[in-house]
């Protein structure tokens, strides 16, 4: 199951963040409440070996560009797998934000909530296998 | 605007020192002020990131003038987290443009070393953001989540980030006031203990204590401030734009330029805030030293070493010289100011303009100042 965020957006240049916040980060002006998907592509992540007083070792970190346009930082019960691109679901416990890799049936409800006319599905598929193809290219190579 | 000119600069050794911290900046000061021949400033501006948590002590301006014998002369603290010491730099460089004093000495100094690391830690990363905190985002768990975007981009892989620190360490071996004077291999580096994967321990700089002093005058002298510049962004990672660059950064640099009139093609060398090994390739980029993407391969061919196109942190830079937080962006301008002025035997550089690069906290406050032979 896909949770919803509480996340805010900014009425001059659009900036989705999460958790919401008063006022946009770049305009002096009060951001209007939304909410977004819990589940999107990690942008990066670590796993810290000598975390800070209050966490245990090792500590996962991810943050993950949001379906609606925000980023969260959150935690994760591994990241052995996980890759840059991958696609994870957020999910609150009490009210600390964790990542999970994505079974196969979400990542296709969550693909075919993301885009929305038959158009643009066909564009975001053809531009998801073309971003497949480049990165193949790189690896190749090196 | 006048004309800004250093007359003096000088700095302690840094790394674990027995002496108070401001026994430190009394000693880098007196030095700086005995270079420049003068004996009293019309105003000092004091750096100092976190006195009050690390030592206990408050109005430290007030503190340090007092005891370095300038009780009677005008004082202030500047305070731009790891930044702070560009930042004084600044405010001493505006008070002469300005017409509003004609000598002015910039302090920076930091001891950390009597603190457990864990401690350290947790009073640096107070710089982040206070959301990201709370995931247990320490300063480290911020480069590494920078680093591995960073590495997802073609052309920057573990050797190019290790060989960073290993032209700083062979550059501190030359230098006397270094915190690390051994040289180290790419296989120590890559060897090394994980700290936040995928930074490990030798990419990361140490916990020193030191002080370092600068003269600013508006009367002729050797080096000339041509251009300094500010930037900042957004304090959590989360709302930037790039993982890959720093926002800030790129500001200072074009606000430095700009003043300098003059742009990064001009540069014989620099000092590069390189907390970590990979904001070095992350800042050459930023400055404009070094075209987008092209930063880690100019490194591993040697274009960056003391014999290189383009010498990068002559002093061993944060890695190997060390960090004592608000004194580092005045190091690596006294640096800057030595190269210029052709005293610094054994990592001398041939230089006519100097750069010092600055991060403040997760680079959401940043410099970069230019000097030039006058």
């Amino acid at each position: 199951m896909i949770e919803h965020l509480p996340a805010s957006r900014c009425p001059e240049c659009r900036l989705v963040v999460a958790p919401p916040m008063r006022w946009c980060p770049r305009h002096p002006v009060e951001m209007t409440p939304t909410s977004v998907m819990g589940g999107g592509e990690v942008v990066t992540f670590t796993t810290l070996h000598s975390p800070p007083a209050g966490f245990r070792s090792p500590l996962h970190i991810a943050l993950v560009d949001l379906i609606g346009g925000a980023r969260l930082v959150c935690h994760g019960d591994q990241t052995q797998g996980l890759r840059i691109g991958s696609w994870v679901a957020i999910e609150a416990v009490g009210n600390v934000y964790y990542f999970s890799h994505l079974g196969t049936l979400d990542r296709a409800r969550l693909f075919w909530r993301r885009a929305g006319r038959a158009g643009e599905r066909m564009s975001a598929i053809a531009q998801s296998l073309a971003k497949r193809a480049w990165k193949g290219r790189f690896r190749g190579e090196r | 605007m006048r004309d800004v000119w250093i007359a003096g600069a000088d700095m302690t050794r840094v790394g674990r020192l027995e002496q108070r911290l401001q026994d430190l900046m009394a000693i880098a000061t007196h030095a700086a002020l005995r270079s420049a021949d003068r004996d009293r400033p019309d105003s000092i501006v004091v750096a100092t990131m976190n006195p009050e948590e690390f030592l206990g002590d408050a109005n430290f301006a007030s503190n340090v003038a007092t005891h370095m014998g300038f009780a009677n002369v005008p004082v202030i603290r500047v305070e731009t987290a790891t930044s702070s010491g560009a930042a004084a730099f600044y405010a001493g460089f505006a008070q002469i443009a300005s017409g509003l004093a004609r000598t002015v000495v910039v302090v920076g100094g930091e001891k950390m070393t009597h603190l457990p690391t864990p401690k350290v830690s947790e009073l640096i990363g107070r710089s982040l953001d206070p959301y990201e905190r709370s995931y247990g985002t320490t300063m480290p768990a911020f480069a590494a989540l920078v680093t591995r975007a960073l590495m997802a981009r073609h052309g920057v892989g573990e050797r190019e980030i290790a060989q960073v620190a290993v032209k700083n360490h062979a550059n501190g071996a030359r230098n006397p006031l270094a915190h690390f004077r051994e040289e180290i291999t790419l296989d120590m580096v890559l060897g090394s203990r994980m700290v936040a994967d995928p930074l490990r321990l030798f990419h990361c700089c140490p916990i020193s204590d030191g002080a370092a002093a600068i003269v600013l005058t508006a009367e002729r002298a050797t080096v000339r401030v041509a251009g300094v510049g500010q930037g900042t962004d957004a304090l959590a990672l989360r709302h930037r734009e790039s993982l890959t660059s720093f926002r800030a950064t790129q500001a200072a640099a074009s606000a430095a330029f700009a003043m300098a009139g003059f742009g990064p093609e001009r540069v014989d060398v620099a000092e590069i805030h390189d907390a970590f090994a990979p904001f070095e390739l992350i800042s050459l980029e930023d400055v404009g030293l070094f075209p987008p993407g092209k930063a880690g391969a100019a490194t591993l061919d040697g274009e960056t070493a003391l014999d290189g196109r383009l010498p990068i942190n002559p002093s061993g830079g944060l890695k190997a010289r060390g960090h004592p937080l608000a004194a580092t962006g005045l190091a690596q301008i006294v640096e800057c100011v030595w190269q210029l002025t052709w005293c610094v035997p054994r990592r001398q550089v041939r230089c006519s303009v100097a750069l010092a690069q600055s991060i403040g906290g997760p680079g959401t406050n940043n410099w970069v100042t230019i000097l030039e032979a006058g």
